[in-house]
């Protein structure tokens, strides 16, 4: 009778023991002593020091949440707009077409990404004059093209999931279309949004294969930096590194998921008193 | 009067968004000059330096992948003044595309401090070496883990190919862990070299001895890496591996550093061992040639050279640095070989397409063991 639980919570363990086992085993030996990253030999916070110093992984670290947080904000727009055309609009003249051509990015290898996003730097280099080279700027610009894609279809799978009744009462009650947007949709597609920028900065923030193809001089990022030191050898630094982006990943994913726990509350608060009174 | 208002703003605007967008231009005015190189190649001190006596700012960015950087090169107007690409096959065949301008000798002063031997390396790549420098140096060779290959066989031939290719000596490994490169390019020129074929043989049947040669010894060999016998010798997982010295005297020093007894020592096989050189280019579409110049011969300054040997491990292509480095890399055989080993050094050239061809799928019938 009492059995099943049992066998639930330990399924439940197994399943986060798998995600989250290799993050906090990369925690533990942020903190130690020895030099070789998985051979335990005391506490040690000298990788923390030694990251300081170091100022050309500070700095790459420094370029790549810099170009996530641009390229994020600039996929969260577009997608949006991408996401609420689809979900919104039920026929206009090439829709299959720009569906497909949105979801396109998502199952594209990135090699093929990369390599055409550099061709098209380099043609238009020689069109126009821009980009002047390569660098942070055309990075953020091939990881907001990516990134953009994932944001679309979480904006589009929550608008679907949204009572459009709303929409539609608020344009009843004589709201016009953008004072809809601004006042009904954005509000309750917000989740959508945070959940969409966020995810979109981890993909741009860890991506590899397109960076290296579009990065110019002064514009080395972190997986570039990492992937680079396999072949002189790979120092806890980057296990000291790792535990202090998680620490800023997971505070922000706590501060949010805290904040859209609270606006549930009063949701469902306000809905009870209206059904109430 | 509102106009006027309205006028001045857009004016105050318009000249406010010019001046943002010629600020950046002014900072650029400040001189730099862009080094594209493995992550830690050179000594940031070095570059420290460079920018302290000539104000030139320095770039340095890193590949993972001579693929990343060939890739950016032949895209064109790459942006970096000095790469590093590795004599062969790389600066070869991007030598041969006419990826990189002469160098202009009366610019380089220090030229003379360079390793003649090693030059002559090069110029099978860079024929009279009008186009590279050389950096660092290094072999092929076996890495041990020093204790357990003694317990096993205490009379094990640490200083010959038979270690890999001897089926009888390898057999006795298998158990403790053997890995071998993933890189028919690093591995076979050394199998032909132990068989007593000219290891740049371009001929179909060497190709085929040498991979029945691998063939044999196939059951024993754990798996072909290019980079995880690193960790597998340090962390004493595996017995011995073929790889590149530079790989190895990591695990060597990282095994030291941790303290757990494991002792991992590199040799150059006495058959004679394959010689890769790490060069110093500029590219044809450099932005300033004039800086590369200068940070180039900066480079072959024999302190700077040393110091970066220093941090690497690696032999340098610089000779009149070799009294700088210090003493546990100058003196270290397997980094800096007696002249009888460095005798029997040899390198390879590029092949054309369809020997290429048939070496990989050599390879691929060598990994598969079919």
């Amino acid at each position: 009778m009492n059995r099943r639980p049992v066998a639930l919570f330990t399924f439940l363990g197994l399943g986060y023991a798998f995600l989250y086992g290799p993050i906090l085993s990369v925690i533990f030996y942020s903190f130690n002593e020895n030099r070789l990253v998985t051979v335990w030999s005391g506490f040690s916070t000298k990788w923390y020091g030694e990251l300081f110093r170091n100022e050309r992984m500070i700095e790459a670290a420094i370029t790549s949440l810099k170009i996530a947080a641009m390229s994020a904000t600039g996929a969260v727009v577009l997608g949006t707009l991408a996401g609420y055309c689809l979900a919104r609009m039920p026929s206009f003249w090439g829709r299959t077409l720009f569906a497909g051509l949105v979801s396109a990015p998502l199952v594209m290898p990135e090699v093929i990404t990369g390599l055409a996003s550099l061709l098209l730097f380099v043609g238009l280099e020689q069109m126009i004059g821009w980009p002047d080279g390569r660098g942070v700027d055309t990075i953020t610009i091939a990881h907001i093209t990516f990134t953009l894609s994932f944001v679309a279809v979480i904006v589009q799978a929550r608008l679907k999931d949204m009572d459009q009744s709303i929409e539609e009462a608020a344009m009843d009650l004589g709201a016009r279309p953008w004072q809809v947007f601004y006042l009904i949709t954005l509000p309750l597609i917000l989740p959508a949004l945070v959940s969409g920028w966020l995810l979109a900065f981890t993909i741009s923030l860890d991506d590899l294969v397109i960076t290296s193809f579009v990065s110019g001089p002064g514009s080395t990022t972190l997986p570039m930096m990492i992937f680079s030191k396999v072949r002189l050898g790979v120092s806890p630094e980057i296990n000291a590194l790792a535990t202090l982006i998680v620490g800023i990943v997971t505070t922000g994913i706590l501060i949010s998921g805290m904040l859209l726990l609270r606006q549930n509350r009063e949701k469902e608060r306000s809905a009870r008193e209206a059904a109430g009174g | 009067m509102h106009t006027v208002k309205l006028w001045a703003s857009t004016t105050a605007l318009c000249l406010g968004l010019v001046g943002a967008a010629f600020a950046p231009a002014a900072l650029a005015q400040k001189k730099v000059v862009n080094v594209y190189n493995w992550s830690d190649y050179i000594d940031p001190k070095v570059l420290e330096a460079f920018t302290k006596e000539t104000g030139v700012k320095v770039n340095y960015d890193v590949y993972d992948s001579q693929e990343v950087l060939e890739a950016k090169l032949t895209a064109g107007k790459s942006g970096y003044d000095v790469v590093g690409p590795t004599a062969q096959p790389f600066l070869a065949r991007q030598v041969a595309a006419g990826l990189y301008q002469p160098l202009d000798k009366s610019k380089l002063k220090n030229l003379g401090n360079l390793d003649p031997e090693i030059l002559k390396a090069m110029e099978k790549a860079d024929p009279n070496n009008a186009h590279a420098i050389p950096w660092m140096w290094g072999t092929n060779g076996i890495g041990y883990n020093v204790g357990k290959v003694k317990t096993i066989a205490a009379d094990a031939p640490v200083y010959s190919m038979k270690m890999i290719l001897d089926p009888d000596t390898v057999a006795k490994f298998k158990a403790c862990g053997v890995m071998v490169l993933d890189a028919p390019t690093d591995v076979f020129p050394t199998v032909l070299q132990y068989l007593g074929l000219p290891p740049d043989s371009k001929s179909l049947a060497d190709l085929d001895k040498a991979t029945d040669a691998l063939l044999k010894v196939r059951p024993f060999i754990r798996k072909f890496h290019s980079s995880e016998y690193i960790n597998g010798l340090a962390n004493g997982d595996i017995c011995v591996a073929f790889g590149y010295s530079g790989d190895i005297i990591q695990a060597s020093t990282r095994a030291a550093e941790s303290k757990r007894g494991v002792t991992v020592n590199y040799s150059i096989p006495s058959e004679g061992a394959q010689l890769w050189v790490d060069t110093l280019a500029i590219p044809k579409s450099a932005p300033n040639p004039d800086l590369a110049h200068a940070i180039l011969d900066h480079l072959m300054k024999p302190s700077v050279v040393a110091a970066s040997s220093d941090l690497t491990g690696y032999a340098n292509g610089n000779k009149a640095s070799t009294t700088l480095v210090s003493d546990a890399v100058r003196t270290n055989p397997g980094i800096y070989p007696p002249a009888e080993v460095r005798a029997r050094l040899f390198t390879i050239t590029p092949a054309d397409k369809e020997f290429e061809r048939a070496r990989t799928r050599a390879w691929t019938r060598v990994k598969t063991g079919r």
